[in-house]
């Protein structure tokens, strides 16, 4: 167990707070304009598929004000034609050309205009003049995989090969089971939809490139655009601003691209600021799946097996055959199988988004379960309790497996660290009131005129960050009055990962947040962090920042020893001051020491910690996680509303109770949107999207839920960082299936997210009938 | 594109006459402002119409007369909403969960928009009247004669809204309004406004149902079946239900918001919970 | 190009604007005014919401043009003499944003609530930011810091 803390486990400001409650904070669109910069605008597909068979922008170009005009003609193909390196693909959104003249969905880049202002720029691309060829294209994932379906893009077959997990021996697992329970489900299309709309800005001078974006991936991008446009790092800096919200969404996207090459075309800096309409359609959303899922249990709720093919929608530009995602292994079976293909369709690329993965499998999973317990007549409670996954299980799922595989062609095997999962169900059970409610199966929780009640429950897990996204490299500077400069290459997307990771470093060199100093976003100044996302920051970046700390304290100590003639093992810091461990009068502050000249060097000391740490993948860090929802429903106009949340979270030690709530609250709000409203709609016909702003994607405001009660079991992990684990994207992944289970709980139907009041209503007639 | 902001209605009517279609009178500028990418080609004249003194409220021989310019915030104010005959006014726009909406949006533009939004509904159940300004003087054309369709209506080249008249309601007549939505700050999926009269042994001697959003025409409708149901008879449990059913012959439109299903589902309901809320208010006026 | 005053936050501003650009556009692109953010510039996510003679407006759907006559508050004016207006203090305290956007939006639009309502319930709250969006999902806390910043103001 750890030891007392003074800063960790406090809910103190975000260090940005003030520049947020001032709206002095600049995202990329804030950011003041550059001498002589332009503005670009985009000329985007009204087709799922066609070939550009003819562009003419000589109009364009001659309107006054318009510095370039870049279409497919500039072929703008860097050295990725093909995508065989994954992890320097942007966010596994792979695509040729960065404008081809073959388009892939709707909205997809035909032309940029770089002019003057926007109105000039938008008054071009009317001007440009375009004939297409259409050619056929797919929406569907499961008419993209049949022989024969139109080839969604010009390169590979549209489903991308399985990648397959399996242990033991899944039929004989089946054989050996009293009872086996099939299921297929699907869910919406959700997306990011983050208030921000992104911009960038390019500037060349030379060959040397400089870009300002709102990111998570601030180094990703930097090893993209080294990539794409055949340039040494040190001629590409980023500089990476917070992020209005990301969930996924901004990492090296093809608008990025466009604005550098439309500035080098121009000759000028050049910014792109994305419109709404832009960021809900020609970015990215989540994945859509289609989940055959089978389990096989004993008579008395054993599970014995358990099989899921995953078919995901990857839209025109999506790259994900996995092993890309975390995969919710939350029950330990002997016997198991998990496959997951990617699909191409004509649609909107999809990529990750918050909770990816586990979000969607544990849905499936956890949907079947429910089928199961009701199979045997068993609480769904006592049944997660029976068999759900435990501290030092193996991870038969882990990505890190694959990757040892497709890089050292070994199969090790990955434990799980620690568990709170049972605490979580068991406690959230008593918060929650569960065997109040839980009438037993086919009897809704209550009944009151027309108002039905039901209850539900939804376990999942999510990674702390994978080893595979490398080393994080973090220094800290102490100055002359013991304030100091955190340097890190962690993305702000709202998670609060600069005041954590400020927090662990104050903690171990006993100074107050506000001491600490965070400098992040410019690929030059920090340290590399690939991305921010997978839960990384508090499990696997915070390792290198503790030891950069532990670094600089090392030092701070040395240092202090010589001036108090004392062994550096035998002295301490505490509230800015060191001092002798069992003597606390015999020290020195640190602005004192770090102030003063030493007598050798006839100068102050100068402090600088550093740490560069990959992690080893062996031993898996995972947040575990329990929902119980309770949904009443309206009979008489098929409306539900959710009555009681409670969210019982094991992230280890909470490192800030204020920021996690604030992330469980989040996740509940964003995953009850997606199970309730939150669906972009395609048209059948064409493939574009009919609701792309939010007039019409209805993401949930103040007044359309009760806030959620959140508990966390805080399991001490050895691993991580004064015991946490990561938190940011698991609290998103149970809440879908906890409502579901809930709703059928309360009408008898299996309904699938969105669940809408037109789903309900169908549900609700056709049972009476 | 040109802006104009005239100083009196004359003006106004000079410019609407020289630019006809082209020009688009503004005051709030929820619709102009939010459409602005689509009517940038269509447009050539932007006419402010706030100098005209057209944002009052006040009752005239009984009939509550409302300036086109009057805003939604200052129509739910005003004392004359709060309570008596004309609360629903108040009432309805209560329903619009969004406060900065209320502040911008004018009853002269929500009765051109006639489709997305709640003030026409309750506006055709109360027979209101539309008058309306040109160069060539004002007419009065009613509520249930002003729209012809999706963003058409009966105003000629050159003229305007300038005022919305609801005539007084009779003794002991109460309104309803009620709407359903997909999230709390949304466009009407469903909207209804219901207006009843009782008579002797509190009998329905007059209704007036209105349903919108939801129609297949776009514009606010009168579900007369569910009228029918009403009239003369006393409004009890299975009436009120009857009456509800009734309104099902409003044809629905079938969208990615909502299905014709659902929406005449909604209808129904939105018709019951207007009529509870009409009946009990009606009980209430002397 | 018309040329017209606006009156932000105390200082009067002259610029040339054209009729189809919204005061939102004007303040943060030809103004420098950048705290009023503009999520989706159709009036739907609140992010852009300024004072208009006290009174909350989505400035994404006024055109700058007819925004002369009034004394306009954007979040840069609550604490324009260096100190924090008593809701900024609560948001901080309170945790009251995650990513920060919908944030300036938030407070001023509680701030409209607070002028009219010192003692607002839960419910005047969230009608009062019910057209405001935050995607981080931070409404309890955001309810919490409008609910502490009315104590702050109202001095106990």
């Amino acid at each position: 167990m750890g030891a007392e803390t003074t800063v960790v486990g406090r809910s103190l400001p975000l260090i940005d707070a003030r520049e947020k409650v001032t709206g002095r904070l600049k995202y990329a669109g804030d950011l003041p304009p550059l001498h002589r910069m332009h503005h670009a605008k985009v000329l985007r597909s009204p087709y799922a598929h066609a070939r550009v068979v003819s562009i003419d922008t000589s109009k364009a170009e001659a309107l006054p004000g318009v510095s370039a005009v870049l279409t497919h003609k500039d072929d703008i193909t860097g050295r990725k034609k093909t995508c065989n390196t994954p992890w320097v693909d942007p966010s596994f959104n792979f695509r040729g050309p960065m404008i081809s003249e073959e388009v892939c969905y709707v909205g997809d880049e035909v032309a940029v205009v770089s002019a003057v202002d926007e109105d000039t720029a938008k008054q071009a691309l009317r001007l440009i003049e375009v004939e297409y060829e259409e050619m056929p294209a797919v929406f569907d994932l499961e008419q993209s995989m049949q022989t024969g379906a139109p080839q969604v893009h010009p390169w590979g077959p549209n489903a991308l090969e399985p990648s397959l997990f399996q242990w033991g021996d899944i039929e004989a697992g089946f054989r050996e089971s009293d009872h086996i329970i099939e299921n297929r489900i699907t869910l919406g299309n959700q997306q990011h939809a983050p208030l921000d709309r992104n911009a960038c800005i390019a500037e060349w001078d030379g060959d040397c490139l400089s870009i300002w974006t709102s990111t998570q991936a601030l180094f990703w991008i930097r090893d993209a655009v080294t990539d794409f446009f055949e340039l040494s790092p040190n001629k590409v800096r980023v500089h990476s601003t917070p992020t209005g919200g990301s969930f996924g969404l901004w990492w090296g996207n093809n608008f990025m691209f466009l604005a550098i090459a439309v500035a080098r075309k121009a000759r000028r800096p050049v910014r792109l600021v994305l419109t709404r309409d832009e960021v809900q359609t020609t970015v990215k959303r989540r994945e859509r799946p289609l989940i055959d899922a089978r389990i096989g249990i004993k008579a008395d709720g054993t599970m014995v097996s358990q099989s899921y093919r995953h078919i995901m929608d990857n839209g025109a530009y999506g790259n994900k055959f996995d092993p890309y995602q975390s995969v919710a292994d939350i029950y330990t079976t002997p016997h198991g199988r998990a496959e997951f293909i990617g699909v191409a369709t004509n649609l909107l690329p999809a990529g990750c988004m918050r909770g990816v993965g586990d979000l969607t499998l544990a849905y499936a999973i956890e949907q079947t379960v429910d089928m199961a317990a009701e199979k045997i007549n068993m609480d769904p409670v006592e049944f997660r309790l029976k068999n759900h996954w435990r501290s030092g299980d193996i991870c038969h799922t882990s990505q890190e497996v694959l990757f040892a595989k497709l890089l050292f062609n070994k199969e090790p095997q990955v434990a799980l660290t620690s568990s709170g999962l049972e605490e979580c169900i068991r406690k959230g059970a008593g918060k929650f009131g569960w065997k109040e409610k839980w009438k037993g199966w086919g009897t809704p929780s209550s009944v009151e005129g027309i108002k039905v009640r039901g209850v539900g429950v939804g376990i999942s897990t999510h990674i702390s960050g994978l080893a595979f996204f490398g080393f994080n490299g973090i220094t800290i500077k102490v100055n002359p009055d013991g304030t100091m400069v955190l340097t890190t290459g962690i993305g702000r997307m709202g998670q609060g990962g600069d005041t954590t990771q400020a927090m662990v470093a104050a903690e171990v060199l006993g100074v107050e947040l506000g001491d600490v100093n965070v400098v992040d976003g410019d690929s030059e100044v920090c340290g590399h962090t690939m991305v921010t996302f997978g839960s990384n920051g508090m499990h696997m970046v915070a390792r290198a920042t503790k030891a950069a700390a532990e670094d600089a304290r090392r030092q701070i100590l040395e240092f202090a020893a010589r001036r108090l003639e004392a062994n550096p093992d035998d002295l301490d810091i505490r509230d800015k001051r060191i001092f002798v461990k069992g003597s606390p009068d015999i020290g020195v502050t640190l602005k004192e020491l770090m102030s003063s000249p030493i007598y050798e060097y006839l100068s102050p000391p100068e402090v600088i910690g550093r740490a560069s740490r990959g992690v080893e993948f062996d031993k898996a860090g995972k947040m575990m996680i329990c929902d119980y929802a309770e949904v009443e429903i309206d009979t008489r106009t098929a409306q539900m509303r959710v009555v009681k949340f409670v969210a019982y979270h094991d992230s280890g030690t909470i490192v800030n109770p204020a920021i996690c709530e604030n992330q469980v609250a989040g996740g509940y709000c964003q995953s009850l949107g997606m199970a309730m409203t939150e669906h972009l709609v395609f048209d059948e016909e064409s493939g574009a999207i009919l609701n792309p702003n939010f007039m019409d994607y209805k993401i949930l405001g103040p007044l359309d839920m009760p806030d959620p009660e959140i508990y966390f079991e805080q399991v001490y992990d050895e691993d991580g960082p004064f015991g946490a684990k990561g938190i940011g994207e698991g609290v998103t992944c149970a809440v879908p299936v906890a409502i579901s289970n809930a709703v059928y709980n309360a009408i008898g139907v299996r309904l699938h997210p969105p669940i809408t009041p037109d789903k309900i209503m169908r549900a609700l007639r056709q049972k009476s009938r | 594109m040109e802006y104009f902001n005239p100083g009196d209605l004359n003006e106004a009517y000079e410019i609407l006459m020289k630019y006809g279609d082209a020009a688009i009178p503004v005051a709030g500028s929820t619709f102009f402002m939010g459409h602005r990418e689509e009517l940038f080609d269509e447009v050539d004249a932007v006419v402010n119409i706030k100098r005209l003194g057209l944002s009052y409220i006040r009752l005239e021989k009984g009939r509550l007369c409302i300036g086109a310019t009057t805003t939604l915030a200052e129509l739910h104010r005003t004392g004359l909403t709060a309570k008596g005959p004309f609360r629903i006014f108040a009432e309805t726009v209560r329903e619009l969960k969004i406060m900065e909406v209320r502040n911008a949006a004018t009853i002269g533009g929500e009765v051109c928009i006639a489709g997305e939004v709640d003030m026409p509904t309750t506006l055709l159940a109360y027979d209101a009247d539309i008058v309306i300004g040109s160069r060539n003087g004002t007419r009065t054309v009613s509520m249930s004669e002003f729209h012809k369709g999706y963003l058409k209506n009966a105003l000629q080249t050159g003229e305007m809204v300038i005022e919305v008249q609801v005539p007084e309601p009779g003794r002991r007549t109460g309104g309803g309004f009620a709407k359903f939505e997909r999230t709390a700050a949304d466009l009407p999926i469903v909207n209804a406004a219901v207006r009843l009269t009782l008579g002797r042994g509190d009998r329905c001697s007059d209704a007036r149902v209105a349903v919108g959003a939801a129609t297949v025409s776009g514009i606010p409708q009168r579900a007369d079946a569910a009228e029918k149901v009403l009239l003369d008879g006393t409004l009890d449990d299975e009436r009120i239900r009857k009456a509800a059913a009734a309104s099902n012959s409003i044809e629905c439109v079938n969208d990615f918001r909502a299905s014709a299903e659902l929406r005449t589902l909604w209808v129904e309901c939105a018709v019951e919970d207007a009529i509870r809320k009409a009946l009990t208010h009606a009980g209430e006026e002397k | 190009m018309h040329p017209i005053t606006l009156n932000i936050n105390g200082e009067k501003h002259e610029v040339s604007v054209r009729p189809h650009w919204s005061l939102a556009y004007v303040i943060r692109e030809k103004l420098g005014l950048t705290g009023t953010k503009t999520g989706c510039e159709m009036g739907t996510c609140g992010s852009c919401t300024v004072l208009l003679d006290g009174k909350p407006y989505f400035s994404c759907l006024r055109m700058a043009i007819d925004s002369g006559s009034y004394a306009i508050t954007t979040i840069e004016g609550l604490d324009a003499d260096g100190k924090l207006h008593p809701l900024q203090q609560a948001f901080i305290e309170e945790h009251g944003m995650q990513c920060g956007f919908c944030t300036p939006g938030m407070i001023i639009a509680a701030k409209a609530l607070l002028d009219e309502n010192p003692v607002p319930a839960e419910l005047d709250i969230r009608e009062a930011i019910g057209g405001h969006l935050c995607r981080c999902g931070t409404y309890m806390r955001i309810v919490k810091s409008i609910q502490k910043g009315a104590r702050i103001a109202r001095g106990n």
